[in-house]
């Protein structure tokens, strides 16, 4: 059970990112198939068969997650506050998890009915989804103007699964129309339906917005603003790529108009993932208006990243504590730690030592030092100028090997903890995981970049990973209370954030578009462009 | 395989391994906003009564409070009815001066669970 608590963390939000994600295939898929596709027809037919297969397969997963995060929640609750199943089993999150299940499997039992011309019925289930996660909201949870927040929550979920949920069925329905008459009218339908999706969920988002942060100091002054504030500028990037779609959609019918559609499309569905992430993390935090004490201030903002040389040379193994596992658990025994709250499984939290900072800031710089190499070299490297310069992922390699020794020092290697401490602390984890992706994305890229492989999927690999990178660090871990050196820690991580999320997906665009778009060229200077920042942001990184 | 079906095979795998990949904490929110007995301070024995002021509404039938005495040990305490949707409330009677700890875990209506520890001292009345 203590490793169950442990591991809480992970499965728990594991659950949730995964059961956002298939809640908006699946409803995003049913008002495509109803609002969209409309009537069938002969050319609509096949399209339509395709859609009902994925939004079946969506409710399929969103079943199998809610049930597994009812379980797992369930036996936490149970175990931690000594109750019997059956006092469980009354529990608000077990009653809105019921009816999530029962919804998706009534979408699969109607996806799956005898071929019929009206979907209609499957808008009840659809809607019920939507409620049973509204159900575990912030919303539900305010003591004040809950009716509305209520409301507000609905028509914002309801409109990113409808916008967001309901383009990988477009780019499918582009895929397979028999006529580009035939998708060229999809895309227009689907735009208006977008449009007024995201007009409502922009609606939706300021208001909810303004209840949760509550002022303009608190969007910097806490992680929850500072979330915020990364949602409404990801969205914005969103709203770009939407607009650049909508001009296509109105141009015309030629075929590398759809194809540009296509990719504008795929990169929307990366963002919008980025995006639905991000809110994931935003419900791990409460609400930045509730935090009314211990803000950051500006000028400690100022005072933290004003410019200053880059830290490069180390503490040695000997300053930082000896076992930090250990001097937390003596930490928590004697009851030093801040009585801020924590989920289960968290050990609270211990200050870090200024040797520990030290070590931070001096990894943080000579990573920066390298990426900015990468950055500069894939800059000379585009320009095709200096043949040499395309070798530029190979120096990912050494990257990958100092993060290893360097990010963890109180695990294996370095350190007095076992090689399996990996595997029960989450954030060592996550370190671990970002040390493959980067040897990954050096094997891939060096390949791509020195023309070793002509797969169009291999050359994918490099802005997937750039771009889950991104991602990975929006969601990084948050503490529950307004602890200042997090708050800054996690205003240094968000423009990194940002920058990787676009690098990846310009990356991304160069390779997809069409040669004809002109917007290709743009994206092929963007994203070393954007390398080079982060390398430039990382060597500005401070932890004190 | 059909184009349609390997666009989206594309792409699911993707939405799934994003999915698993995100290193957030339990999504919980129920944060103590304050309390009685403060943390760290000193209130007078021996009988005490506890409030404890949360950000959210709580389900206070599957929330628990203990107090863990100067020896370390544990007892669970019985919570009184809360005065609000936010709060919970407890007595603590017949104790010895001394340094005491109220741990609490809380189940927030929208199903996360929180705890923390509060400690305090009890001082002669």
């Amino acid at each position: 059970m203590a490793r169950l608590l442990q591991i809480f963390g992970f499965l728990s939000v594991l659950f949730r990112g995964a059961t956002l994600t298939f809640q908006s295939l699946a409803v995003g898929g049913i008002v495509f198939l109803i609002f969209v596709l409309r009537r069938a027809n002969e050319e609509s037919e096949v399209v339509k068969q395709i859609s009902l297969r994925w939004i079946r397969r969506s409710a399929i997963a969103l079943a199998t997650m809610q049930i597994s995060y009812v379980v797992a929640n369930s036996l936490i609750l149970m175990q931690s506050a000594e109750i019997s199943l059956r006092e469980a089993a009354g529990a608000n999150f077990v009653v809105a998890g019921a009816i999530g299940i029962l919804s998706a499997l009534a979408i699969v039992i109607l996806t799956g009915a005898p071929r019929s011309q009206s979907h209609a019925a499957l808008l009840l289930p659809a809607a019920a989804i939507i409620a049973s996660s509204v159900m575990t909201s912030h919303a539900m949870a305010r003591l004040e103007y809950r009716a509305p927040l209520v409301a507000f929550t609905v028509l914002h979920q309801a409109a990113t699964a409808t916008w967001l949920g309901g383009l990988p069925y477009l780019l499918i329905a582009i895929r397979r129309a028999q006529s580009p008459d035939f998708a060229r009218q999809l895309s227009a339908r689907f735009s208006q339906l977008a449009l007024i999706s995201v007009a409502v969920l922009a609606c939706a988002g300021f208001v909810l917005g303004f209840a949760y942060v509550g002022s303009l100091k608190a969007v910097y002054g806490t992680s929850y603003g500072a979330m915020v504030a990364t949602k409404a500028l990801l969205f914005g990037l969103l709203l770009f790529l939407g607009a650049l779609n909508f001009q296509l959609v109105r141009r015309g019918p030629s075929s590398s108009i759809l194809v540009s559609l296509k990719r504008f499309g795929e990169a929307e569905i990366g963002i919008g993932i980025t995006v639905i992430l991000t809110a994931a993390s935003l419900t791990s935090l409460p609400p930045a208006a509730d935090l009314t004490r211990d803000r950051v201030t500006g000028t400690e903002i100022f005072k933290r990243m004003a410019p200053r040389q880059p830290r490069l040379s180390s503490p040695t193994m000997q300053e930082l504590p000896e076992d930090i596992y250990a001097a937390q658990k003596r930490a928590f025994e004697s009851g030093s730690l801040s009585t801020e709250s924590y989920v289960p499984g968290q050990a609270g939290t211990r200050p870090n030592t200024p040797a520990e900072k030290a070590w931070s800031e001096y990894n943080h710089h000579w990573a920066g030092i390298v990426v900015l190499a990468i950055g500069l070299l894939a800059l000379v490297a585009q320009a095709g100028h200096v043949s040499w310069a395309r070798n530029w992922p190979l120096i990912f390699l050494g990257l990958a090997l100092f993060l290893f020794l360097r990010s963890d020092p109180e695990v294996w290697p370095l350190g007095p903890n076992g090689f399996w401490v990996t595997f029960a602390d989450p954030e060592v984890l996550l370190h671990r995981i970002f040390v493959l992706l980067v040897i990954g994305l050096a094997a891939f890229e060096w390949r791509v970049q020195t023309g070793r492989v002509s797969s169009a999927g291999v050359r994918l690999v490099f802005p997937l990973l750039i771009a889950v990178s991104g991602a990975l660090l929006l969601t990084h871990s948050h503490s529950l209370g307004n602890i200042k050196e997090e708050v800054l820690a996690e205003l240094s991580h968000i423009p990194l954030a940002i920058l990787a999320v676009m690098a990846g997906w310009s990356r991304w665009l160069e390779l997809r578009l069409p040669p004809e778009n002109q917007t290709r060229s743009v994206m092929a200077r963007l994203w070393p462009l954007c390398i080079v920042l982060i390398g430039a942001a990382l060597l500005n990184y401070r932890e004190m | 395989m059909q184009p349609g079906r390997r666009s989206l095979l594309r792409i699911i795998p993707f939405f799934v391994f994003v999915s698993f990949l995100i290193p957030a904490p339990a999504a919980a929110h129920a944060v103590l906003l304050e309390s009685n007995p403060p943390a760290k301070g000193a209130v007078a024995g021996p009988d005490i009564s506890i409030k404890l002021r949360f950000n959210v509404r709580i389900d206070a039938s599957r929330s628990r409070l203990t107090l863990v005495r100067p020896d370390g040990s544990a007892r669970p305490l019985v919570m009184g009815k809360p005065d609000s949707a936010d709060t919970l409330s407890a007595q603590a009677t017949s104790l010895p001066p001394g340094d005491y700890r109220l741990r609490w875990q809380v189940l927030a209506s929208d199903g996360h669970i929180t705890r923390g520890e509060i400690p305090f001292t009890v001082t002669q009345s």
